[in-house]
């Protein structure tokens, strides 16, 4: 289904668009970023350096590019997601190629202003190039072995080049984020059935010939599975963090510590405290009140994404949004989870909160997309 | 299920049908109007289905959204009610101990005991400046090879490397200096032994076992710190000291008087046992030389491991002892009622048995009495005495006496001291036995073998650990009278024989004097070469310690020739050594012999 199809007419133009924008998911969008710099301004003790203000200036920064991209028609965006994912997936080749003959393994490309990691662009890439792929698929199609083929591909192929950077956290949500897109897109819940299936199979296979003649993985793939799964049993590694994270957690109870109070993670007992664990302070210093309230954030950004998707009769605009809302969705689980050791520590930042400025640009810019598809929607 | 695809059997409306097309070119209408109508209403028609397939869809999404965050906020206030805890070291799930029960003496005083020390470890990836921190570090520490510590912290891949086991705080401190945040420490405990060498081979010595951060497990490498180990790491017993008979002031003087003696007399090495006549307690065991077990050698790869320090000789140095053998032959000839100490022995030198020839030191004349035999140390008259009593009951006797079992004591090398026994106990084996050649074994056999024969005839099992209360009497090996003869001939040794530097004025000391060729390791045996015993035991008439004495290639020139034999070198030094201790075992001399029915002074007699 295609915007030719409709009266473009009805479609704001010019600065009016500004007042079409979806305002409350920019408010809430704000909201968590604020959040983020009280956090950061705490963990620094109480200095806005050297976190605080580098997060302010990306943020600012990034409302920049978040109402440019809400201002570009979505037509446009859909019309070069081939393209951006193109350019993405060359990205990803060329870091990797650089890898190997660089002696440091530098994942990222230096654009001067700031560093663009390529699987941070390749998230929104996947993204709309799976949504542009089921817009253009005609709707009786899409649940067609053959048809199913192309989107599979992109989703693996750049899973299988960030996995081999090794960044695990970033392919499990490629890998999911693309598993949502086909999900709403409509693909037969058959296929989806079938492969959670086989893959809890394939893990009772290989966990339950632990021990036996057929063992599938040798002793000390299993001793790393065991690391990785119950990182506690790895006090030096991976272990350290969740034991002072849980610590900093339950410190926190029900009210917190209070603002700047936190001990655990100003003390340096956690050393990511301003990235990818300062879900940790946050808990320790606004008790489960904060956290919780963090947590209602995000889901009421998650709540109007879907609102807005659902009303939305363009197929691309709504399975992008969807796609996004789902990324999100994905971004803040994951790393909530790592936090209280529910998950193994992948390496997943808590979006717009954890310090780093590609993470966050990347994020606005998205939520840009989801503007524009907002904005210039079929009225 | 709604959603699927082959349930849209809905018939297809032409998005340009003709009959209206035509009719809206004859009016002169745009056509193409008529199928973007179409076209919407198709679509529109898709919409509808497709929205609510997405909303059914959405609502899974949903549910899974709503578990997600239940979980996330069910942790939450889990955490929340939690109660905060500190870091433990149960927290990481590790079982690793250094709980270790203290070490005393008899008397309570503290022979090992834990330390609480650090020991230093490296995260290389954590590290600023390697090269320094590691110029530094072989500054401090000058065993530390540069090159190789630098290879080892510079080696791609390694994010943990053990550098120190222990540290004294001054180290601490100067590595604290370095500044190197990749450079940390692990708290610990060691085990301290604050004697350092005084009971070396009784204690044996500990190591580090499963290594961690925040513990390192000790635990027992040898002596009784290994065979103890269970109950020294028992955690119920670790608040209460494992106490050993041993006691430190008697061990000192012990060490310090053999140790005298082996500088006076040139030996290589020598031990000393005191041993509780009743009760088996070992009072004091020394070998010489020894070590610091604070700092325990390597076992040596090359030469003869017995004359390694940490050989221990008093359990596990099984020799041809010599003459202190005879005192069992005549016992057992007393017990069986074959002779009494009157009872006239050839002693014609030499002994003709077959092909071999028994001879003595000298020649004793044609007879002795069965006292003399023993206060001369005649080997034809022992030889005589055993053929009397024929092998089997010999053999027997001994095996009674403990001679052919490892002993039991509570070292973890005490299994290895198994004595040798001769592979055919026949007649010739059982005469060349009898005066102690032919079958080794350790002083501590020895002194079990003498202090079972002596203390009125009953077995005795050693001990390391202290006893409490009364210790049952074991099963008799002789009669009274047996032991009560056999002590009065061996005191005539000390009085009239070849132990005659072995009395102590008010300690009326009995024993045997024993001096034995080494034999080589290719077979035979060294002429000048002695391994010299005195087997002793004090007062004689209510014999309390038994006191074994060796001394290992002893030799000291007196009256006018260099000597070997036991009653100028070993003897001396046992009498010093009885000298010392008895005040401090706290026995008064006795400034003349008690009178006891039925005892009389051998030496009246004559």
């Amino acid at each position: 289904m295609s915007y030719l199809e409709y009266a473009v007419r009805t479609v704001p133009s010019g600065l009016r668009k500004v007042l079409y924008l979806n305002w409350p998911l920019v408010f809430l969008l704000s909201a968590i970023c604020s959040v983020g710099f009280l956090m950061l301004y705490s963990v620094a003790g109480g200095s806005p350096r050297p976190w605080m203000e580098p997060q302010m200036e990306r943020f600012a920064a990034g409302m920049v590019v978040m109402l440019f991209v809400a201002m570009v028609p979505i037509w446009f965006w859909r019309n070069i997601s081939f393209v951006a994912y193109a350019v993405a997936l060359l990205l990803l080749i060329a870091v990797e190629i650089m890898g190997e003959i660089g002696m440091g393994a530098q994942r990222w490309i230096d654009l001067g202003f700031f560093q663009l990691q390529p699987s941070e662009l390749m998230k929104i890439a996947l993204i709309m190039v799976l949504a542009a792929y089921y817009d253009w698929l005609d709707i009786d199609k899409v649940s067609r072995p053959l048809w199913m083929l192309p989107p599979i591909l992109l989703i693996l192929v750049p899973t299988a080049l960030v996995l081999k950077q090794p960044d695990l956290g970033t392919a499990i949500l490629l890998l999911a984020g693309g598993g949502f897109i086909m999900w709403f897109a409509g693909v037969h819940w058959g296929y989806f059935l079938a492969v959670i299936a086989s893959g809890v199979s394939l893990v009772w296979a290989v966990m339950a010939s632990r021990g036996t003649d057929w063992q599938l993985i040798r002793d000390y793939q299993f001793r790393r599975i065991d690391t990785f799964l119950d990182p506690t049993s790895d006090p030096l590694g991976a272990g350290y963090h969740i034991t002072q994270a849980t610590i900093a957690l339950g410190s926190g109870g029900w009210t917190g510590r209070g603002f700047m109070q936190g001990t655990q993670s100003r003390l340096n007992f956690l050393p990511e405290k301003h990235t990818d664990f300062i879900f940790t302070t946050l808990a320790e210093e606004f008790g489960f009140v904060g956290a919780s309230s963090l947590l209602g954030l995000y889901a009421l950004v998650l709540v109007f994404c879907y609102v807005s998707a659902m009303a939305n009769r363009d197929r691309f605009s709504s399975l992008l949004i969807l796609g996004i809302a789902s990324a999100f969705f994905l971004f803040f689980s994951v790393n909530m989870a790592m936090v209280m050791g529910m998950a193994p520590v992948v390496g997943v930042p808590l979006p717009l909160v954890s310090y780093g400025g590609s993470a966050m640009m990347v994020i606005l810019a998205a939520f840009g997309l989801v503007q524009s598809a907002h904005v210039h929607r079929p009225r | 299920m709604s959603d699927l695809p082959e349930d849209d059997d809905a018939p297809r409306r032409p998005l340009r049908p003709l009959a209206p097309v035509l009719r809206a070119r004859d009016r002169g209408e745009n056509p193409d109007l008529i199928e973007r109508a179409n076209r919407i209403r198709r679509h529109d028609g898709i919409r509808e289905r497709l929205k609510a397939r997405a909303e059914s869809r959405l609502l899974v999404l949903g549910l899974f959204f709503v578990v997600v965050f239940g979980a996330v906020g069910g942790r939450m206030a889990q955490f929340a009610t939690s109660v905060p805890e500190e870091p433990r070291m149960s927290i990481f799930g590790s079982t690793i101990t250094s709980a270790r029960a203290d070490i005393t003496d008899r008397k309570g005083r503290v022979l090992a005991t834990n330390l609480h020390t650090q020991a230093l470890y490296a995260h290389p990836q954590d590290m600023i400046d390697i090269p320094y921190a590691v110029r530094e570090l072989s500054r401090i520490f000058p065993d530390l090879e540069h090159d190789e510590l630098l290879a080892r912290l510079t080696r791609p891949g390694r994010k943990f490397v053990w550098l120190r086991k222990t540290l004294s705080p001054e180290e601490v401190q100067a590595v604290h200096d370095i500044g190197d945040p990749g450079l940390l420490f692990a708290t610990r405990d060691m085990r301290l032994y604050p004697n350092g060498h005084l009971a070396a081979h009784v204690l044996g010595g500990a190591s580090f076992g499963d290594e961690g951060v925040r513990a390192a497990e000790v635990i027992g490498v040898a002596g009784i710190e290994k065979a103890m180990d269970a109950r020294l790491r028992d955690p119920d017993k670790v608040d209460e000291p494992l106490q050993l008979s041993i006691d430190m002031t008697i061990q000192a003087a012990t060490r310090k008087v053999l140790q005298g003696g082996i500088d006076l007399y040139e030996a290589k090495g020598g031990s000393a046992i005191i041993m509780d006549i009743k009760s088996g307690e070992i009072v004091s065991m020394v070998s010489l030389p020894d070590f610091d077990p604070n700092r325990r050698p390597r076992p040596a790869l090359t030469g003869d491991p017995s004359d390694s320090p940490l050989f221990n000789r008093a359990v596990l140095g099984v020799y041809e002892l010599g003459s202190v053998f005879k005192i069992f032959a005549t016992a057992n000839a007393l017990d069986l009622g074959l002779v009494t100490p009157d009872t006239q022995i050839d002693t014609q030198s030499p002994l003709v048995y077959g092909r071999f020839k028994i001879g003595d030191f000298h020649n004793y004349g044609p007879t002795k009495s069965v006292r003399g035999v023993i206060e001369v140390s005649s080997n034809v008259g022992t030889a005589h005495i055993a053929q009397m009593i024929g092998p089997t009951r010999q053999k027997e006797f001994l095996g009674r006496l403990g001679f052919f079992e490892p002993t039991p004591v509570e070292l973890v090398e005490a299994p290895t001291g198994r004595p040798l026994l001769p592979k055919v106990w026949g007649d010739l084996a059982g005469m060349t036995i009898s005066f102690g050649h032919g079958m080794s074994s350790s002083p501590l056999h020895l002194a079990v073998g003498y202090a079972s024969l002596l203390n009125g005839g009953h077995k005795v099992t050693p001990t390391l650990l202290k006893r409490d209360g009364p210790v049952p009497e074991g099963p008799r090996v002789v009669s009274e009278q047996t032991s009560r003869q056999s002590r009065e001939m061996l005191r005539l040794v000390v009085t009239d024989g070849t132990a005659s530097m072995g009395d102590v004025p008010g300690y009326y000391v009995a024993g045997k004097t024993g001096t034995a060729d080494k034999p080589k390791p290719g077979g035979g045996y060294y002429k000048n070469r002695n391994m010299v015993t005195f087997a002793s035991i004090f007062p004689y008439y209510d014999p309390k310690y038994v006191v074994i004495t060796t001394l290992d290639e002893a030799k000291v020139f007196a009256a006018g020739e260099e000597r070997r034999t036991a009653g100028w070198t070993v003897v001396p030094v046992a009498a010093e050594l009885i000298r010392r201790v008895a005040p401090l075992l706290d026995m008064r001399p006795a400034i003349e012999e008690p009178a006891q029915p039925g005892i009389r002074e051998a030496r009246n007699n004559h």
